[in-house]
Protein backbone atom coordinates (compact mmCIF):
# COMPACT_ATOMS: atom_id res chain seq x y z
CA UNK A 1 0.00 0.00 0.00
CA UNK A 2 1.38 3.43 -0.92
CA UNK A 3 1.37 6.07 1.81
CA UNK A 4 0.32 8.95 -0.46
CA UNK A 5 -1.24 8.74 -3.89
CA UNK A 6 -2.27 11.91 -5.74
CA UNK A 7 -3.73 11.85 -9.24
CA UNK A 8 -4.39 14.97 -11.31
CA UNK A 9 -4.66 17.16 -8.22
CA UNK A 10 -5.47 20.80 -8.98
CA UNK A 11 -6.44 23.85 -6.94
CA UNK A 12 -7.74 26.99 -8.55
CA UNK A 13 -8.34 30.34 -6.82
CA UNK A 14 -10.49 32.30 -9.25
CA UNK A 15 -8.11 32.92 -12.19
CA UNK A 16 -4.96 31.58 -10.50
CA UNK A 17 -3.97 27.95 -10.62
CA UNK A 18 -2.07 27.23 -7.37
CA UNK A 19 -1.66 23.50 -8.03
CA UNK A 20 -1.90 22.17 -11.57
CA UNK A 21 -2.55 18.51 -12.39
CA UNK A 22 -0.22 17.13 -9.72
CA UNK A 23 0.32 13.37 -9.62
CA UNK A 24 2.79 11.53 -7.40
CA UNK A 25 3.13 8.69 -4.90
CA UNK A 26 5.10 8.19 -1.69
CA UNK A 27 5.97 4.89 -0.05
CA UNK A 28 5.68 4.04 3.66
CA UNK A 29 8.78 5.10 5.64
CA UNK A 30 9.91 7.45 2.86
CA UNK A 31 11.08 11.01 3.57
CA UNK A 32 9.83 13.04 0.62
CA UNK A 33 11.27 16.51 0.15
CA UNK A 34 8.76 18.95 -1.33
CA UNK A 35 10.93 21.56 -3.04
CA UNK A 36 10.11 24.71 -4.89
CA UNK A 37 10.59 28.47 -4.99
CA UNK A 38 8.15 30.86 -3.26
CA UNK A 39 4.65 30.48 -4.67
CA UNK A 40 5.41 27.06 -6.15
CA UNK A 41 2.35 25.52 -4.48
CA UNK A 42 4.06 23.57 -1.67
CA UNK A 43 1.82 24.81 1.14
CA UNK A 44 -1.31 24.49 -1.02
CA UNK A 45 -0.33 20.89 -1.85
CA UNK A 46 0.07 20.10 1.85
CA UNK A 47 -3.24 21.79 2.68
CA UNK A 48 -4.96 19.75 -0.03
CA UNK A 49 -3.47 16.48 1.19
CA UNK A 50 -4.37 17.28 4.79
CA UNK A 51 -8.00 18.10 3.83
CA UNK A 52 -7.82 21.77 4.86
CA UNK A 53 -8.58 22.72 1.26
CA UNK A 54 -10.85 21.01 -1.22
CA UNK A 55 -9.24 20.26 -4.59
CA UNK A 56 -10.74 21.83 -7.73
CA UNK A 57 -9.95 18.61 -9.58
CA UNK A 58 -8.24 15.28 -9.03
CA UNK A 59 -8.22 12.66 -6.30
CA UNK A 60 -5.85 11.54 -3.58
CA UNK A 61 -5.51 9.15 -0.69
CA UNK A 62 -3.26 9.38 2.34
CA UNK A 63 -2.41 6.36 4.52
CA UNK A 64 -4.90 4.37 2.46
CA UNK A 65 -7.78 6.69 3.31
CA UNK A 66 -9.48 8.45 0.39
CA UNK A 67 -10.06 12.21 0.37
CA UNK A 68 -13.80 11.57 0.59
CA UNK A 69 -13.34 10.62 4.28
CA UNK A 70 -11.62 13.70 5.73
CA UNK A 71 -12.31 12.86 9.38
CA UNK A 72 -10.79 9.39 9.09
CA UNK A 73 -7.90 10.75 7.02
CA UNK A 74 -7.04 13.40 9.64
CA UNK A 75 -6.99 10.63 12.25
CA UNK A 76 -4.05 9.04 10.37
CA UNK A 77 -1.91 12.10 9.70
CA UNK A 78 0.20 14.56 11.67
CA UNK A 79 0.91 18.08 10.46
CA UNK A 80 3.25 20.90 11.42
CA UNK A 81 1.81 23.85 9.51
CA UNK A 82 3.92 26.71 8.21
CA UNK A 83 4.02 29.57 10.77
CA UNK A 84 1.82 27.67 13.20
CA UNK A 85 0.50 29.64 16.16
CA UNK A 86 0.46 28.41 19.75
CA UNK A 87 -1.75 29.42 22.66
CA UNK A 88 0.74 31.30 24.82
CA UNK A 89 -1.23 30.85 28.05
CA UNK A 90 -1.14 27.04 27.87
CA UNK A 91 1.80 24.96 29.05
CA UNK A 92 3.51 22.57 26.65
CA UNK A 93 2.08 19.61 28.57
CA UNK A 94 -1.43 21.03 28.57
CA UNK A 95 -1.24 21.75 24.83
CA UNK A 96 -0.21 18.20 23.93
CA UNK A 97 -2.72 16.68 26.34
CA UNK A 98 -5.50 18.74 24.73
CA UNK A 99 -4.56 17.66 21.21
CA UNK A 100 -4.20 14.02 22.22
CA UNK A 101 -7.73 14.22 23.68
CA UNK A 102 -8.99 15.78 20.43
CA UNK A 103 -7.69 12.68 18.65
CA UNK A 104 -9.85 10.58 20.95
CA UNK A 105 -7.25 9.30 23.42
CA UNK A 106 -8.52 8.60 26.95
CA UNK A 107 -7.15 10.97 29.60
CA UNK A 108 -4.52 8.62 31.11
CA UNK A 109 -3.30 7.49 27.70
CA UNK A 110 -3.20 11.10 26.49
CA UNK A 111 -1.14 12.08 29.52
CA UNK A 112 1.34 9.25 28.89
CA UNK A 113 1.66 10.14 25.18
CA UNK A 114 2.17 13.82 26.02
CA UNK A 115 4.93 13.06 28.53
CA UNK A 116 6.68 10.64 26.12
CA UNK A 117 6.60 13.14 23.26
CA UNK A 118 7.80 16.02 25.42
CA UNK A 119 10.73 13.80 26.39
CA UNK A 120 11.43 12.81 22.77
CA UNK A 121 11.56 16.40 21.52
CA UNK A 122 13.66 17.53 24.48
CA UNK A 123 11.02 19.63 26.21
CA UNK A 124 10.48 17.49 29.31
CA UNK A 125 12.10 20.06 31.60
CA UNK A 126 9.96 22.90 30.25
CA UNK A 127 6.72 20.88 30.04
CA UNK A 128 5.09 22.91 32.81
CA UNK A 129 6.13 26.32 31.44
CA UNK A 130 3.78 28.52 29.44
CA UNK A 131 4.29 28.31 25.68
CA UNK A 132 4.63 32.12 25.65
CA UNK A 133 8.02 31.66 27.32
CA UNK A 134 9.29 29.18 24.69
CA UNK A 135 11.86 30.11 22.04
CA UNK A 136 11.02 29.64 18.35
CA UNK A 137 12.98 26.39 18.25
CA UNK A 138 11.12 25.06 21.29
CA UNK A 139 7.79 25.97 19.70
CA UNK A 140 8.74 24.15 16.50
CA UNK A 141 9.68 21.06 18.52
CA UNK A 142 6.39 21.31 20.40
CA UNK A 143 4.66 21.54 17.02
CA UNK A 144 6.38 18.33 15.91
CA UNK A 145 5.32 16.65 19.15
CA UNK A 146 1.75 17.77 18.51
CA UNK A 147 1.93 16.31 14.99
CA UNK A 148 2.84 12.95 16.53
CA UNK A 149 0.19 12.68 19.30
CA UNK A 150 -1.96 10.33 17.22
CA UNK A 151 0.95 8.12 16.10
CA UNK A 152 0.37 9.13 12.45
CA UNK A 153 1.18 7.04 9.39
CA UNK A 154 2.05 10.16 7.39
CA UNK A 155 3.60 13.36 8.77
CA UNK A 156 3.56 16.66 6.88
CA UNK A 157 6.12 19.26 7.94
CA UNK A 158 5.79 22.63 6.27
CA UNK A 159 9.02 24.63 6.54
CA UNK A 160 9.92 23.20 9.98
CA UNK A 161 13.34 24.87 10.07
CA UNK A 162 12.17 28.35 9.09
CA UNK A 163 13.63 30.96 11.44
CA UNK A 164 15.76 28.47 13.39
CA UNK A 165 19.47 28.91 14.08
CA UNK A 166 21.89 26.29 12.63
CA UNK A 167 21.81 24.20 15.82
CA UNK A 168 18.02 24.29 15.85
CA UNK A 169 17.91 23.29 12.19
CA UNK A 170 20.22 20.34 12.84
CA UNK A 171 18.08 19.24 15.80
CA UNK A 172 14.92 19.51 13.69
CA UNK A 173 16.37 17.42 10.85
CA UNK A 174 17.52 14.79 13.34
CA UNK A 175 13.93 14.64 14.61
CA UNK A 176 12.63 14.19 11.07
CA UNK A 177 15.01 11.26 10.56
CA UNK A 178 13.91 9.70 13.83
CA UNK A 179 10.23 9.96 12.90
CA UNK A 180 10.81 8.05 9.67
CA UNK A 181 13.18 5.52 11.19
CA UNK A 182 11.65 4.74 14.59
CA UNK A 183 8.00 5.29 13.81
CA UNK A 184 8.20 4.06 10.20
CA UNK A 185 6.04 7.01 9.21
CA UNK A 186 6.15 8.65 5.79
CA UNK A 187 7.39 12.23 6.11
CA UNK A 188 6.63 15.00 3.64
CA UNK A 189 9.11 17.79 4.27
CA UNK A 190 8.41 21.08 2.56
CA UNK A 191 11.40 23.40 2.49
CA UNK A 192 13.40 25.98 0.58
CA UNK A 193 16.70 24.66 1.87
CA UNK A 194 18.27 22.22 -0.58
CA UNK A 195 20.93 21.15 1.90
CA UNK A 196 18.18 19.99 4.25
CA UNK A 197 16.63 17.89 1.51
CA UNK A 198 19.98 16.34 0.62
CA UNK A 199 20.65 15.40 4.23
CA UNK A 200 17.19 14.28 5.33
CA UNK A 201 15.18 13.11 2.31
CA UNK A 202 15.22 9.91 0.34
CA UNK A 203 13.12 11.28 -2.53
CA UNK A 204 12.15 14.72 -3.85
CA UNK A 205 9.26 16.33 -5.64
CA UNK A 206 10.17 19.64 -7.27
CA UNK A 207 7.29 22.05 -7.85
CA UNK A 208 7.16 25.32 -9.71
CA UNK A 209 4.06 27.44 -10.36
CA UNK A 210 1.87 24.56 -9.21
CA UNK A 211 3.31 21.96 -11.55
CA UNK A 212 5.56 18.99 -10.76
CA UNK A 213 8.87 19.45 -12.60
CA UNK A 214 10.63 16.34 -11.34
CA UNK A 215 10.11 13.49 -8.91
CA UNK A 216 12.21 10.57 -7.73
CA UNK A 217 15.32 9.88 -5.72
CA UNK A 218 17.82 12.71 -5.39
CA UNK A 219 20.29 10.82 -7.61
CA UNK A 220 17.66 10.23 -10.31
CA UNK A 221 16.49 13.86 -10.34
CA UNK A 222 20.06 15.19 -10.44
CA UNK A 223 21.03 12.80 -13.23
CA UNK A 224 17.90 13.54 -15.29
CA UNK A 225 19.06 17.11 -16.00
CA UNK A 226 22.74 16.27 -16.29
CA UNK A 227 23.66 18.02 -13.02
CA UNK A 228 26.09 16.95 -10.31
CA UNK A 229 24.25 18.33 -7.29
CA UNK A 230 20.60 18.80 -6.31
CA UNK A 231 21.02 22.57 -6.16
CA UNK A 232 22.20 22.65 -9.78
CA UNK A 233 19.32 20.43 -10.85
CA UNK A 234 16.85 22.59 -8.91
CA UNK A 235 18.05 25.80 -10.56
CA UNK A 236 18.15 24.19 -14.01
CA UNK A 237 14.57 22.97 -13.62
CA UNK A 238 13.01 26.03 -12.02
CA UNK A 239 14.77 28.67 -14.12
CA UNK A 240 14.27 26.87 -17.44
CA UNK A 241 10.83 28.32 -18.14
CA UNK A 242 11.48 31.83 -16.79
CA UNK A 243 12.06 34.90 -18.97
CA UNK B 1 -16.23 11.39 25.72
CA UNK B 2 -17.81 13.64 23.12
CA UNK B 3 -15.14 15.73 21.44
CA UNK B 4 -17.13 18.95 21.80
CA UNK B 5 -16.78 18.46 25.56
CA UNK B 6 -12.98 18.30 25.15
CA UNK B 7 -13.05 21.53 23.12
CA UNK B 8 -15.42 23.21 25.60
CA UNK B 9 -13.29 22.21 28.62
CA UNK B 10 -10.11 23.63 27.13
CA UNK B 11 -11.86 26.80 25.97
CA UNK B 12 -13.33 27.26 29.45
CA UNK B 13 -9.86 26.86 30.99
CA UNK B 14 -8.42 29.40 28.54
CA UNK B 15 -11.27 31.84 29.18
CA UNK B 16 -11.17 31.68 32.97
CA UNK B 17 -7.53 30.90 33.75
CA UNK B 18 -6.27 33.12 30.91
CA UNK B 19 -7.82 36.10 32.70
CA UNK B 20 -10.32 37.30 30.08
CA UNK B 21 -13.36 35.88 31.85
CA UNK B 22 -12.56 37.29 35.32
CA UNK B 23 -11.73 40.71 33.80
CA UNK B 24 -15.05 40.92 31.96
CA UNK B 25 -17.02 39.73 34.99
CA UNK B 26 -15.21 42.30 37.15
CA UNK B 27 -16.13 45.08 34.69
CA UNK B 28 -19.69 43.76 34.64
CA UNK B 29 -19.94 43.85 38.44
CA UNK B 30 -18.49 47.38 38.63
CA UNK B 31 -21.11 48.60 36.17
CA UNK B 32 -23.90 46.79 37.95
CA UNK B 33 -22.73 48.20 41.30
CA UNK B 34 -23.01 51.72 39.96
CA UNK B 35 -26.40 50.95 38.44
CA UNK B 36 -27.70 49.39 41.65
CA UNK B 37 -26.42 52.31 43.72
CA UNK B 38 -28.21 54.80 41.45
CA UNK B 39 -31.42 52.72 41.46
CA UNK B 40 -31.34 52.34 45.25
CA UNK B 41 -30.78 56.07 45.86
CA UNK B 42 -33.53 56.97 43.37
CA UNK B 43 -35.85 54.56 45.11
CA UNK B 44 -34.88 56.08 48.47
CA UNK B 45 -35.90 59.46 47.12
CA UNK B 46 -39.16 57.96 45.79
CA UNK B 47 -38.16 58.65 42.17
CA UNK B 48 -38.42 54.95 41.36
CA UNK B 49 -40.74 52.23 42.60
CA UNK B 50 -39.18 49.01 43.79
CA UNK B 51 -40.40 47.15 40.71
CA UNK B 52 -38.98 49.83 38.43
CA UNK B 53 -35.61 49.70 40.17
CA UNK B 54 -35.41 45.90 39.84
CA UNK B 55 -36.57 46.03 36.21
CA UNK B 56 -33.97 48.67 35.33
CA UNK B 57 -31.13 46.71 36.92
CA UNK B 58 -32.37 43.48 35.32
CA UNK B 59 -32.37 45.08 31.87
CA UNK B 60 -28.89 46.52 32.34
CA UNK B 61 -27.64 43.15 33.62
CA UNK B 62 -28.97 41.40 30.53
CA UNK B 63 -27.69 44.02 28.07
CA UNK B 64 -24.20 44.20 29.59
CA UNK B 65 -24.00 40.44 30.21
CA UNK B 66 -24.89 39.80 26.57
CA UNK B 67 -22.33 42.42 25.51
CA UNK B 68 -19.55 40.67 27.47
CA UNK B 69 -20.57 37.28 26.08
CA UNK B 70 -20.65 38.62 22.51
CA UNK B 71 -17.17 40.13 22.92
CA UNK B 72 -15.81 36.65 23.76
CA UNK B 73 -17.83 34.94 21.00
CA UNK B 74 -16.68 37.47 18.40
CA UNK B 75 -13.08 36.41 19.09
CA UNK B 76 -13.75 32.67 19.16
CA UNK B 77 -13.01 31.80 15.52
CA UNK B 78 -11.61 34.93 13.86
CA UNK B 79 -9.25 35.38 16.83
CA UNK B 80 -7.89 31.87 16.35
CA UNK B 81 -7.45 32.62 12.65
CA UNK B 82 -5.45 35.74 13.46
CA UNK B 83 -3.31 33.96 16.05
CA UNK B 84 -2.73 31.07 13.57
CA UNK B 85 -4.01 28.53 16.10
CA UNK B 86 -7.10 27.51 14.13
CA UNK B 87 -5.15 25.39 11.64
CA UNK B 88 -3.99 22.94 14.32
CA UNK B 89 -7.57 22.58 15.52
CA UNK B 90 -8.89 22.00 12.00
CA UNK B 91 -6.25 19.31 11.45
CA UNK B 92 -7.77 17.15 14.18
CA UNK B 93 -10.59 14.72 13.36
CA UNK B 94 -13.03 16.75 15.48
CA UNK B 95 -16.09 17.64 13.35
CA UNK B 96 -16.46 21.38 12.74
CA UNK B 97 -19.87 21.51 14.37
CA UNK B 98 -18.33 20.03 17.54
CA UNK B 99 -15.75 22.83 17.47
CA UNK B 100 -18.57 25.39 17.15
CA UNK B 101 -20.59 23.76 19.94
CA UNK B 102 -17.57 23.59 22.27
CA UNK B 103 -16.84 27.26 21.69
CA UNK B 104 -20.48 28.26 22.18
CA UNK B 105 -20.75 26.35 25.47
CA UNK B 106 -17.51 27.81 26.82
CA UNK B 107 -18.60 31.35 25.87
CA UNK B 108 -21.91 30.85 27.62
CA UNK B 109 -20.12 30.13 30.92
CA UNK B 110 -19.40 33.88 30.94
CA UNK B 111 -23.13 34.56 30.67
CA UNK B 112 -23.75 32.09 33.51
CA UNK B 113 -21.20 33.97 35.62
CA UNK B 114 -22.94 37.27 34.82
CA UNK B 115 -26.28 35.77 35.97
CA UNK B 116 -24.71 34.59 39.24
CA UNK B 117 -23.03 37.97 39.82
CA UNK B 118 -26.36 39.76 39.20
CA UNK B 119 -28.09 37.89 42.02
CA UNK B 120 -26.87 39.97 45.01
CA UNK B 121 -27.73 43.20 43.20
CA UNK B 122 -31.24 42.00 42.44
CA UNK B 123 -31.57 40.85 46.05
CA UNK B 124 -30.52 44.27 47.37
CA UNK B 125 -33.16 46.01 45.28
CA UNK B 126 -35.98 43.48 45.42
CA UNK B 127 -35.61 41.74 48.80
CA UNK B 128 -38.66 40.90 50.84
CA UNK B 129 -40.98 41.17 47.81
CA UNK B 130 -42.30 38.71 45.24
CA UNK B 131 -40.56 40.72 42.51
CA UNK B 132 -37.19 39.23 43.50
CA UNK B 133 -38.19 35.66 42.59
CA UNK B 134 -39.70 36.88 39.35
CA UNK B 135 -36.52 38.78 38.46
CA UNK B 136 -34.33 35.74 39.16
CA UNK B 137 -36.46 33.48 36.97
CA UNK B 138 -36.59 36.09 34.22
CA UNK B 139 -32.83 36.63 34.01
CA UNK B 140 -32.26 32.87 34.08
CA UNK B 141 -34.81 32.07 31.37
CA UNK B 142 -35.41 35.12 29.17
CA UNK B 143 -31.90 36.49 29.64
CA UNK B 144 -30.38 33.13 28.75
CA UNK B 145 -32.59 32.80 25.67
CA UNK B 146 -31.45 36.23 24.43
CA UNK B 147 -27.82 35.53 25.37
CA UNK B 148 -27.70 32.17 23.54
CA UNK B 149 -29.24 33.68 20.40
CA UNK B 150 -26.96 36.71 20.24
CA UNK B 151 -23.87 34.69 21.18
CA UNK B 152 -24.71 32.43 18.23
CA UNK B 153 -24.93 35.51 16.01
CA UNK B 154 -21.52 36.76 17.23
CA UNK B 155 -20.02 33.30 16.65
CA UNK B 156 -21.42 33.33 13.14
CA UNK B 157 -19.93 36.77 12.51
CA UNK B 158 -16.62 35.49 13.87
CA UNK B 159 -16.71 32.50 11.50
CA UNK B 160 -17.38 34.81 8.56
CA UNK B 161 -14.63 37.32 9.43
CA UNK B 162 -10.96 37.06 8.58
CA UNK B 163 -10.10 39.89 10.94
CA UNK B 164 -10.79 39.92 14.65
CA UNK B 165 -11.38 43.68 14.57
CA UNK B 166 -14.07 43.27 11.90
CA UNK B 167 -15.75 40.51 13.87
CA UNK B 168 -15.77 42.56 17.08
CA UNK B 169 -16.95 45.74 15.33
CA UNK B 170 -19.79 43.98 13.48
CA UNK B 171 -20.93 42.12 16.62
CA UNK B 172 -20.96 45.31 18.70
CA UNK B 173 -22.79 47.17 15.96
CA UNK B 174 -25.43 44.42 15.83
CA UNK B 175 -25.88 44.61 19.60
CA UNK B 176 -26.09 48.40 19.54
CA UNK B 177 -28.59 48.35 16.68
CA UNK B 178 -30.73 45.85 18.57
CA UNK B 179 -30.39 47.65 21.91
CA UNK B 180 -31.12 51.21 20.69
CA UNK B 181 -34.88 50.64 20.14
CA UNK B 182 -35.27 49.44 23.74
CA UNK B 183 -34.37 52.97 24.86
CA UNK B 184 -37.08 54.64 22.75
CA UNK B 185 -40.18 55.43 24.80
CA UNK B 186 -43.52 53.86 23.84
CA UNK B 187 -42.19 51.81 20.92
CA UNK B 188 -44.93 49.15 20.72
CA UNK B 189 -47.83 51.63 20.76
CA UNK B 190 -48.27 51.69 16.96
CA UNK B 191 -48.36 48.49 14.90
CA UNK B 192 -45.09 49.46 13.19
CA UNK B 193 -43.44 49.98 16.57
CA UNK B 194 -44.84 46.69 17.81
CA UNK B 195 -43.53 44.89 14.71
CA UNK B 196 -40.07 46.43 15.19
CA UNK B 197 -40.02 45.22 18.78
CA UNK B 198 -41.24 41.75 17.85
CA UNK B 199 -38.56 41.16 15.17
CA UNK B 200 -35.78 42.39 17.44
CA UNK B 201 -34.68 39.54 19.75
CA UNK B 202 -33.23 41.89 22.36
CA UNK B 203 -36.05 44.46 22.34
CA UNK B 204 -38.77 41.80 22.42
CA UNK B 205 -37.05 40.03 25.33
CA UNK B 206 -36.80 43.33 27.22
CA UNK B 207 -40.42 44.11 26.40
CA UNK B 208 -41.47 40.78 27.87
CA UNK B 209 -39.52 41.54 31.06
CA UNK B 210 -41.09 44.98 31.43
CA UNK B 211 -44.56 43.63 30.79
CA UNK B 212 -44.16 41.19 33.67
CA UNK B 213 -42.22 43.40 36.04
CA UNK B 214 -43.92 46.75 35.54
CA UNK B 215 -47.36 46.03 34.05
CA UNK B 216 -47.83 42.89 36.16
CA UNK B 217 -48.85 40.81 33.16
CA UNK B 218 -49.05 37.06 33.59
CA UNK B 219 -46.23 34.79 32.31
CA UNK B 220 -48.35 33.67 29.35
CA UNK B 221 -49.85 37.02 28.37
CA UNK B 222 -46.91 38.30 26.28
CA UNK B 223 -45.29 34.98 25.49
CA UNK B 224 -45.43 35.70 21.74
CA UNK B 225 -42.72 38.33 22.31
CA UNK B 226 -40.28 35.51 23.05
CA UNK B 227 -40.72 34.13 19.56
CA UNK B 228 -37.99 36.38 18.16
CA UNK B 229 -35.22 35.36 20.62
CA UNK B 230 -36.30 31.72 20.33
CA UNK B 231 -36.13 31.92 16.53
CA UNK B 232 -32.67 33.52 16.74
CA UNK B 233 -31.46 30.55 18.79
CA UNK B 234 -33.06 28.12 16.33
CA UNK B 235 -31.70 29.92 13.28
CA UNK B 236 -28.09 30.20 14.45
CA UNK B 237 -28.12 26.58 15.66
CA UNK B 238 -29.49 25.39 12.31
CA UNK B 239 -26.89 27.41 10.40
CA UNK B 240 -24.06 25.86 12.43
CA UNK B 241 -25.47 22.32 12.23
CA UNK B 242 -25.88 22.52 8.46
CA UNK B 243 -23.03 24.79 7.40
CA UNK B 244 -20.30 24.40 10.05
CA UNK B 245 -17.83 22.69 7.66
CA UNK B 246 -18.16 25.63 5.24
CA UNK B 247 -18.10 28.29 7.97
CA UNK B 248 -15.20 27.12 10.12
CA UNK B 249 -12.33 27.21 7.68
CA UNK B 250 -8.73 28.27 7.63
CA UNK B 251 -9.58 31.59 6.03
CA UNK B 252 -12.95 32.98 5.04
CA UNK B 253 -11.90 32.98 1.37
CA UNK B 254 -10.54 29.43 1.06
CA UNK B 255 -12.48 26.22 0.63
Amino acid sequence: MVAIEAAGLSKRYRDRLAVDDLSFTAEPGEVLGLLGPNGAGKTTTIRLLTTLLRPSAGTFSVAGVPASEPGRLRQRIGVLPESAGYPGQQTGREYLLYHARLFGLPRTEARRVAEDLLDQVGLAERAGSRIATYSRGMRQRLGIARALVNDPAVVFLDEPTLGLDPAGQRQMLALVGEIALRRRATVVLSTHALAEVESACSTVLILDRGRALAAGTIADVTRSVGAHRLSEAFLALTEAGRP
Amino acid sequence: MNRWVVVARQEIRDLWLGGRGPTLVFAFSVLLSAMTYLSATNRGLNFLEQREAVNLTLQVAIAVGVLATMVVAADAISGERERHTLEALLLTPVPRRDIALGKLVSTLTLWAACVVVSMPYLWVLGRSTAVLGQAVVLIALVGTLVAVGLTGVALLVSALSDSNKTSLAVSLFVLLALFAPTQLPGMPKSWVGDLLVRVNPLASGMHYLSALMLNRHTWRQDLSYLLSPALTVLLTTTVFVIAAPRLIRLTRATS
